[in-house]
């Protein structure tokens, strides 16, 4: 007898299959990067086990972890919100940087006798416009020419970088220190440091979990939120209901930017506490993308997936102490992006082996595979 | 006049603009199956360390080469079971390669003791012509000076152009890539063309990795290619999807990516942050100007059926 694996589309697919797969597929990535630390000499479990206990066993480890997702979950937000209408910011870390740029000068430039709110507000708002209009140089020629923006976001990220290593590096700007004799940023005073909840961890914690409310409240519960995810269905159906497509893409990529930026405001406030390129380019926009393909978009999951992605990163350094190579981290991340988006097609396909090829035929589904039984 | 600013700037266009060439070559013959590779950065970081401790390994250039593209083809085979088989969004999934890239090579790139961090080149990499033609004034240097790797590279796309343009299969694979379902109906494979195709371009993209860590920098380090795998991706929309055009393109981000020396030895002081920009402003800026071409035929150059997964069913 033949056996067939069937191929057919699920019409809907449950909370069961939406959460299951992706947690599989985070299983899977798991095994892979085991086989590959085997491969490297390394022992898999001994090394599971330090990272478990460098990122989630115990208070401390934990503390260390949740300072590492907060700008995870806002880059995580900011690459969700643009996915929602099928746009495509991979600018985040551009994006990113241009937040941290703008927030030190605030708060270097913001006498130290102001009040710590309204230096962190102003800071925050000003990192945000920067990153939002750092966007849209990206989201006008995609609105107007249709210009793809995967390549516009990319290309600025690289602008953006060198931009920051020129004000630190490449010049006496107003943000580098000049008594540091390795070049460096300013310290930025009291005032304009986001206050420490426990070690790294900081009130940034806090300001990124409100965001992913927020930006759930606004994507499922306004009807702006509604024409965003229209527009990501069917732009042709949005633009027949009379939804400006174009507006839209602006706003939502300008929303986008702002959040990926206030991610470099948390980062440059609460943990490199003034302008540091080498600390502030650690890949965090480029994660985000992770988190949210991983989320499957959905803000509040956004949260887990940053905490859980940030869990890996954070025991990077514990695992060099016992041998392990610290790139195993970026390799794992790039696994559990790998597995994840191939597990898409399990969430929207139903896979199943099939007795006889009579029946496999019947309801006319595909044979991607076929094996003698 | 052969040790001049201008030709000296001219001829490390010429061999800087060969990686961009390969990576961006491969991703034409991708693309025009009607297969997005986003993943070319990642690929090329993966053929440029394999590259190198195969060069390393053997001193074979050739051999250096061949097995960084294979390393490549690896990779993109992974991006073609995502995007034709499961047929999940080829963006993600060209993102994540790029993640998974740039972590494997690291990964390989940093283990071991003494790990390849640093080691040195094993590879000679010698003028291909005699000096005879090498000498020549202002010529010589800049057409005759090079490696064997660019006149291949010119071959390569010699090649692809005369297969994509007179034989049945370059018309297979850009049917697949107009419109699959048509190509199905008159027998072509879609799926085993869009196989064939990505992992040629895997293979582009992995010999221009090994190409720049083996020919031009000669060491390896992590994320060595610094966003060259994305100038070939804009490349590719600035060209057309056509091979000549895109060695016009790779000679001007080679010509830009040089810059620096260029005017180092012009005694021009730029500050090399900004140079650093030039080659992505320059891409930023052609992708727009493509976009806003009043030029219809241009913005229409893209394959019909770029980045859409085909499946038989949904015909």
């Amino acid at each position: 007898m033949r056996s067939r694996l069937r191929v057919t589309p699920r019409g809907f697919s449950g909370p069961a299959v939406r959460f299951g797969v992706p947690a599989a597929a985070l299983i899977v990535a798991l095994m892979f990067g085991a086989i590959i630390l085997t491969i490297a000499g390394n022992d898999p479990f001994e090394a599971y086990r330090t990272m478990f206990d460098a990122s989630l066993n115990g208070w401390n480890a934990i503390a260390r972890t949740l300072a590492l997702a907060t700008p995870l979950i806002l880059t995580g937000l900011a690459a969700a919100v643009a996915f929602q209408m099928r746009v495509y910011n991979i600018g985040g870390e551009g994006q990113l940087y241009l937040g941290a740029i703008a927030a030190s000068w605030v708060g270097l430039a913001l006498p130290s006798t102001t009040p710590m709110v309204l230096t962190l507000a102003a800071m925050i708002v000003a990192g945000a416009i920067a990153g939002a209009l750092w966007a849209l140089l990206a989201a006008i020629p995609k609105a107007y020419f249709n210009a793809d923006e995967i390549i516009t976001t990319l290309m600025l990220n690289f602008v953006a970088l060198s931009l920051m290593n020129w004000l630190i590096f490449g010049s006496r700007s107003f943000w580098r220190d000049p008594r540091r004799p390795v070049p460096g940023g300013k310290r930025l005073t009291e005032n304009a440091i986001m206050p420490s909840i426990s070690g790294r961890m900081h009130i940034g914690i806090i300001i990124a979990v409100v965001a992913a409310i927020l930006l759930w409240w606004v994507l499922r519960k306004t009807s702006w939120g509604f024409q965003v995810r229209t527009i990501g269905d069917s732009p042709r159906a949005a633009r027949y209901a009379g939804m400006s497509v174009r507006v839209k893409t602006m706003a939502v990529l300008a929303l986008s930017g702002a959040l990926a930026a206030i991610a470099g405001v948390t980062e440059v406030s609460g943990i490199t506490k003034g302008l540091e390129p080498i600390a502030l380019t650690t890949n965090i926009g480029f994660t985000g993308i992770i988190v949210a393909v991983v989320a499957r978009s959905n803000p509040l999951g956004v949260v887990p997936v940053s905490v859980f992605l940030a869990a890996i990163a954070t025991s990077g350094s514990r695992l060099q102490s016992i041998g392990i190579n610290v790139q195993v981290v970026l390799l794992l991340q790039g696994l559990i992006f790998l597995t994840v988006t191939a597990g898409e097609f399990f969430v929207t396909n139903r896979v199943s082996l099939s007795g006889s090829v009579k029946a496999a035929t019947a309801d006319g589904p595909s044979e991607i595979a076929e094996a003698t039984a | 006049m052969n040790d001049t600013v201008l030709v000296l700037s001219i001829a490390s266009a010429v061999v800087a603009a060969t990686p961009i060439l390969f990576a961006a070559l491969g991703e034409i013959i991708t693309n025009r199956s009607g297969v997005m590779n986003l993943g070319i950065e990642g690929m090329m970081l993966v053929g440029a360390v394999i590259g190198f401790w195969a060069g390393n390994e053997t001193g074979s250039l050739t051999i250096a080469l061949l097995i960084g593209g294979l390393a490549g083809t690896g990779l993109a085979l992974v991006h073609a079971v995502l995007a034709v088989t499961l047929r999940v969004d080829q963006t993600v999934s060209g993102l994540s390669l790029v993640i998974v890239g740039s972590g494997l090579s690291s990964f390989i790139g940093t283990s071991g003791e003494p790990s390849l961090l640093s080691a040195r080149n094993g590879v000679d990499v010698t003028p291909l012509l005699p000096s005879a033609l090498r000498d020549l004034p202002a010529v010589g240097p800049i057409l005759f000076g090079h490696d064997a790797v660019v006149y291949v590279g010119l071959l390569a796309v010699a090649a692809a152009t005369y297969v994509l343009n007179r034989t049945p299969q370059g018309l297979a694979l850009r049917a697949v890539g107009e419109d699959p379902a048509a190509a199905d109906s008159a027998g072509i494979s879609v799926v085993r063309m869009r196989y064939i195709a990505t992992a040629v371009g895997g293979f582009g993209a992995g010999v221009g990795g090994a190409y720049l860590t083996v020919a031009i920098v000669g060491t390896w380090q992590n994320g060595l290619t610094a966003g060259i795998g994305w100038i070939a991706v804009a490349l590719v929309i600035l060209a057309g999807w056509r091979p000549w055009l895109a060695v016009a393109g790779a000679l001007a981000f080679g010509g830009l990516n040089g810059l620096g020396f260029t005017l180092q030895l012009a005694q021009v002081n730029v500050p090399s942050d900004f140079l650093k920009m030039m080659p992505f402003i320059a891409a930023y800026l052609v992708v727009i100007m493509v976009s806003a071409s009043p030029n219809r035929a241009r913005r229409l150059a893209a394959p019909a059926a770029l980045a859409q997964p085909y499946s038989r069913e949904d015909r």
